[in-house]
């Protein structure tokens, strides 16, 4: 049984940093290298409002709004300008890490700080002690993937949106809004994002180096479920999050992370367009 | 062709004309810097290559430096006793193991379909990191620590001085940009410029794209190789950072702010940024590393060409019959 919640609770956080890159990277086809220190606007939002002695909630609602603005100055200065260069956007985000990652250093200092935990201890659950904060994560993962899925898949504006990256000039042509559809859905996914690094703060050491070991792994699993695909994702982050818990009963992490990711690598080589290939949800 | 359009060609000369002086006037503290960015500058022209001719990006290029590095430590330090320890054997071997480990990895990549651009960056960036943490967990190549006590330059026992090590860089560096300026400039070239820009219609014109761009990526595996073994000699170690993400992505940035598409513009590039982080970094500290990310930020958005590519572009090549029209050629 705590076999099965540690990967379900690995499954979680990976789920909650791949959401935002389903946003960005699936649906908006930029591929989006500073994805991992979108993560740290969230978490370092959580440093400093728990620094100023505001309650860890407030932080963690703060940090979506936060990474939310970020993530429309990016869209703006950048971002905006460069959607018709696929290659390039992986060029123009990979700065745009550098500077996010700099930028935190700068204004943090390059040592780990740390969050106090605002649900110490653990509680039962089927019969297994678990850490409370953990199993807030496994639910809030679940429930956001649903959310999101039913706002891009199920509602009108979601419906838009999806309009807009599908046919661009078509959408145009339409009466709909395209420039503020590319802001609103590329902000949407840094928010996802800094919500991600926020509410893992308590449970992991916020560095400027966090948001590094996340990005291969979140870009396997889209690459693995297949691009523009929630469901997708999750089988992808499924795959990745089963297949490393289950290899590192026998292997150390870095042999596991080996493995896994030439695992990843070879699937991907023979199911280029994801394993869910045909799905469109 | 008007006297405008070989500005570039006159502009190149003169660099490698300064750099040849270089080695006669300038302090031996600078030469030695300058002939450990040779090697760089020589990785950046394979990525040039593969990345500013055939649009084909790859994130992982530092596995072929590293694995040329590596080669190279291991003969010469005599840990593969049946190969020797000679230094022309550890070159051999530089150019053997990444050019079979390119050539597999464009087998794999290129072959059927393929993957596309995308799918091909990330799929490499992942095989650098797999290559990093892989060296590092080796204990045969050192682990974390790398291979200390790579022999230098010699010829006959003796090590050689700073300047003529300065000038057999230089010569090495040039040779690579004549057969690299040979090779874009031969009609192979400009099929790899027209995948660039449509893969699908080359295709279509029934040329074997796959076969096209896995020689080009072996081309740039082979280089990365040598300019490993190279790195190595000068820099007298090596690390598992050669091998990984971080160098990968650092010669992208070198060779996106050069010029990527302009052979000399990716050989500068991996001179200079380099050379300013050196001299930056310590005034600047975490400030420099913002800086170079906002200039790169800023030079994939505002140009293909980066900062020196359209003062270095060389002009057209002429063939039979086409200097009339080769004006229409440029994009």
């Amino acid at each position: 049984m705590e076999f099965i919640l540690d990967t379900l609770n690995y499954f979680s956080v990976l789920m909650l940093v791949v959401l935002g890159l389903v946003v960005i990277f699936g649906l908006m086809n930029v591929i989006n290298m500073a994805h991992g220190e979108f993560l740290l606007i969230g978490a370092y939002t959580v440093v400093a409002a728990t620094g100023a002695g505001l309650n860890f909630w407030v932080g963690l609602l703060l940090a979506p709004l936060v990474a939310a603005l970020v993530g429309l100055i990016v869209e703006v200065l950048v971002v905006q300008r460069i959607y018709h260069r696929f290659l390039d956007t992986i060029l123009a985000t990979w700065g745009i890490s550098l500077v996010l990652k700099q930028s935190v250093i700068l204004i943090f200092g390059p040592t780990a700080q740390s969050v106090p935990n605002p649900l110490p201890g653990s509680m039962s659950v089927f019969g297994v002690d678990y850490p409370r904060m953990r199993v807030v994560i496994i639910v809030a993962a679940i429930s956001l993937s649903v959310a999101l899925y039913l706002a891009l898949f199920r509602s009108n504006i979601g419906l838009k949106l999806r309009t807009v990256i599908a046919n661009r000039d078509i959408a145009a042509a339409l009466g709909l809004n395209t420039r503020a559809m590319d802001r609103a859905s590329f902000s949407l996914g840094v928010a996802l994002a800094g919500f991600a690094g926020a509410i893992m703060a308590p449970v992991m050491s916020v560095d400027p180096q966090m948001g590094v070991g996340f990005l291969i792994p979140s870009f396997l699993a889209i690459l693995l479920g297949g691009v523009n695909s929630l469901i997708g994702a999750v089988v992808g982050v499924g795959a990745i999050s089963g297949a490393t818990n289950f290899i590192s009963v026998w292997l150390s992490q870095a042999d596991t992370q080996i493995i896994v990711f030439l695992l990843a690598m070879v699937v991907i080589r023979f199911f280029p367009e994801g394993i869910l290939k045909g799905r469109k949800k | 062709m008007t006297a405008v359009r070989r500005h570039g060609l006159f502009l190149t000369i003169a660099i490698w004309l300064v750099l040849l002086l270089a080695g006669l006037v300038v302090d031996e503290w600078v030469l030695a810097l300058l002939a450990t960015y040779f090697a760089y500058g020589i990785f950046a022209m394979g990525l040039s290559l593969i990345w500013g001719q055939a649009g084909v990006l790859s994130f992982g290029q530092a596995i072929f430096f590293g694995a040329g590095a590596y080669s190279f430590a291991l003969v010469t330090l005599g840990m593969l006793p049946w190969l020797g320890d000679s230094i022309a054997m550890g070159f051999l071997l530089a150019l053997a193991v990444p050019t079979l480990l390119s050539g597999l990895v464009a087998w794999v990549t290129f072959a059927g379909r393929g993957l596309s651009g995308a799918h091909f960056a990330i799929v490499t960036l992942c095989a650098a990191a797999v290559a990093e943490t892989a060296v590092t967990r080796a204990d045969f190549l050192g682990g974390y620590n790398g291979l200390f006590g790579v022999p230098p330059m010699m010829i006959g026992g003796e090590m050689l001085e700073v300047s003529a090590q300065y000038f057999i860089m230089l010569l090495v560096a040039l040779g690579v940009f004549a057969v690299l300026s040979l090779i874009i400039r031969s009609p192979y070239g400009t099929l790899l410029q027209a995948i660039r820009e449509d893969e699908n219609r080359v295709a279509h014109l029934g040329y074997d794209t796959r076969w096209l761009k896995s020689v080009a990526f072996i081309i740039a595996g082979a280089l990365s190789g040598l300019a490993g073994a190279l790195f190595a000699m000068q820099f007298g170690f090596v690390s598992p950072s050669l091998v990984g993400f971080a160098l990968s992505t650092q010669v992208l940035i070198w060779v996106a702010v050069g010029g990527r598409s302009v052979l000399m513009a990716a050989f500068l590039g991996a001179l200079i940024v380099p050379g300013a982080e050196n001299t930056l970094s310590n005034i600047l500290g975490d400030i420099w590393l913002l800086l170079i990310g906002a200039l790169f930020v800023l030079a994939v958005v505002a140009s293909r060409n980066g900062v020196l590519g359209a003062l270095l572009r060389l002009p057209d090549p002429e063939r039979f019959g086409r200097n009339a029209d080769s004006e229409t050629q440029k994009g």
